[in-house]
């Protein structure tokens, strides 16, 4: 992280010559000054005052690492949205966890590394939403793999919500639809 | 259903992995929020790193949210998240954009120094004036929030919603507008030694399917002032024959700098170019502040001739060149010799 160098000495004339113009360092006490006078002059005086509670508080950004998984091997990791990865073999549960000194690279990077044990499946935005199943020999397919299965839409990770509506009703609605609702989104 | 066109414009900060360091490294990532599904899509691989592009994930009547993250991983701290920028983008929910721009353009994140200004751009398109129009639609609410890092602190892994919430006001009119902050507002006892950052957001009203949400927000982070001495030679000191050794320690070197010790002969004038010291330059290419201490010996060889002379420690960013320290002492390397010859017839 740190970087620390000694310049070469035309490097050093190079930046002495760049001295325009020098200044001593700034003070507490100029900057008190300065402080003091720009704090009578808020340039949000010329908005309207509003008040009311901090949103920012109420609803405050989650961290980026905590709403994601981190699947990490062999030297790399990534990070994916929690509920992307819709299974989990017993023998992977390690590498969920970020190793330190890992080189972090973007999925369709670490994926393309990785699909000997990765597979994806394409899901649909009503079946992210968990309002369509995902079809049944998909999720056979997917019993029967012994790979870590990632749920991508557009080829990007996207997480999958459990399934809204009864079951019955969605099998009777599967047995009329031709196409793979995996591969295929219906119609909105 | 409706599908909305989402520009997402990003500059410099979308670069993918951008090496800092040998062990830092720095990625990019674009999450997709279905509001309120609590979908999450993971679009990083999807966008340039600059333009505009149409998302693929259709939105929902309740909106989505868009952020850009930065996550950086370093072999000593491990993995770092930034909040970079934040955007709700609804039916009739208008478009904001905020920039900050300071004088250090340099750094994957906006950063100044605690004695420089920034800037703030606003830039709002849609709101709505009319009377039937959705109260969410006229107006959107602007925060300035500050945090400060503490002693010697980094910001790594801060609690954000412990930040102080500084000032908010209500925008109503469409259009870019410019403020100006001569000094930061992070709280500190030393205004020269200030280490934080401040947030600007704008929010949109709450709506019917939505809460107060984030249209837009941006951060900038301040860095103290550096500041160093020189020992071993004290003001106005005589030197005769061989220059004591030096130490020269230096606090707070700006994470983009250039430091080092020149001399030059005469009383101290500043912007005064003189002979660099060999041994005393430092360069830091860093995400944070640094300290450094040297030791510099043998160095009589940049003092050409005897009498007055100053040192001084200079220190070049992005902001120019700073003084940070001088001494200035006299030199007399030459030996006189009285003798006496007699001579006894």
């Amino acid at each position: 992280m740190k970087l620390t160098l000694l310049i070469s000495l035309s490097g050093i004339f190079t930046a002495a010559t760049m001295r325009a113009e020098m200044r001593d360092a700034a003070t507490h006490e100029q900057l008190e000054l300065i402080y003091r006078e720009a704090s009578q002059s808020d340039p949000t005086r010329k908005f309207t005052p509003s008040k009311g509670p901090d949103p920012s508080t109420a609803h405050p950004l989650k961290d980026l690492i905590s709403e994601s998984d981190i699947v990490c091997f062999n030297g790399i990791a990534t990070l994916v949205p929690k509920r992307a990865i819709l299974q989990i073999p017993k023998n992977m549960a390690d590498r969920l966890k970020y190793i330190a000194g890992a080189k972090l690279m973007g999925w369709g990077d670490f994926y393309a590394l990785n699909r000997g044990w990765i597979t994806t499946v394409e899901v649909s935005r009503v079946q992210a939403e968990g309002n369509f199943p995902i079809a049944e020999d998909t999720r056979k397919q997917m019993s029967k793999s012994a790979n870590l299965i990632v749920a991508t839409f557009q080829a990007g990770p996207i997480s999958v919500l459990p399934l809204k509506v009864p079951a019955e009703k969605t099998a009777a609605t599967a047995k009329t639809t031709t196409a793979d609702p995996v591969t295929q989104s219906p119609k909105l | 259903m409706k599908t909305l066109i989402q520009s997402i414009v990003l500059g410099t900060l979308l670069s993918g992995t951008a090496a800092v360091a040998q062990t830092t490294s720095y990625l990019n990532y674009i999450r997709q929020f279905q509001m309120p599904a609590d979908v999450t899509w993971d679009a990083s691989d999807t966008v340039d790193p600059n333009g505009s592009k149409l998302s693929a994930l259709a939105i929902n009547p309740g909106g989505a949210r868009f952020e850009l993250w930065t996550i950086r991983s370093s072999s000593t701290t491990g993995l770092t998240s930034f909040p970079l920028e934040s955007c709700y983008v609804g039916t009739y929910i208008p478009i904001a954009n905020i920039v900050i721009r300071s004088e250090d353009a340099t750094s994957e994140i906006l950063r100044t120094r605690a004695d420089r200004p920034f800037y703030v751009d606003i830039t709002l398109t849609g709101l709505r004036n009319g009377a039937s129009d959705p109260e969410p639609s006229k107006s959107v609410k602007f925060f300035r929030h500050v945090q400060s890092y503490g002693v010697a602190g980094t910001g790594v892994g801060i609690d954000r919603s412990q930040a102080t919430l500084l000032t908010q006001s209500s925008i109503m009119t469409n259009g870019t507008q410019t403020l100006t902050y001569a000094l930061n507002s992070i709280p500190g006892g030393n205004r020269s030694k200030i280490r934080g950052e401040e947030r600007f957001s704008v929010f949109s009203l709450e709506d019917y399917q939505a809460g107060e949400s984030q249209l837009a927000s941006q951060f900038i982070q301040v860095w103290p002032v550096a500041d160093g001495t020189i020992s071993g030679i004290s003001n106005n000191q005589m030197i005769k024959f061989n220059l004591p050794s030096l130490t020269l320690a230096l606090n707070d070197l700006y994470p983009n700098s250039t430091t080092y010790a020149q001399v030059y002969k005469g009383n101290p004038v500043l912007g005064t170019t003189g002979t660099i010291v060999p041994g005393s330059a430092i360069v830091i290419n860093d995400s944070i502040p640094q300290n450094r201490v040297l030791s510099l010996t043998k160095f009589d060889g940049v003092f050409t001739s005897d009498g007055r002379w100053t040192m001084e420690l200079v220190t070049l960013t992005p902001f120019g060149t700073d003084r940070l320290h001088y001494i200035s002492f006299d030199l007399d390397r030459t030996i006189n010799m009285n003798t006496t010859v007699t001579t006894i017839e």
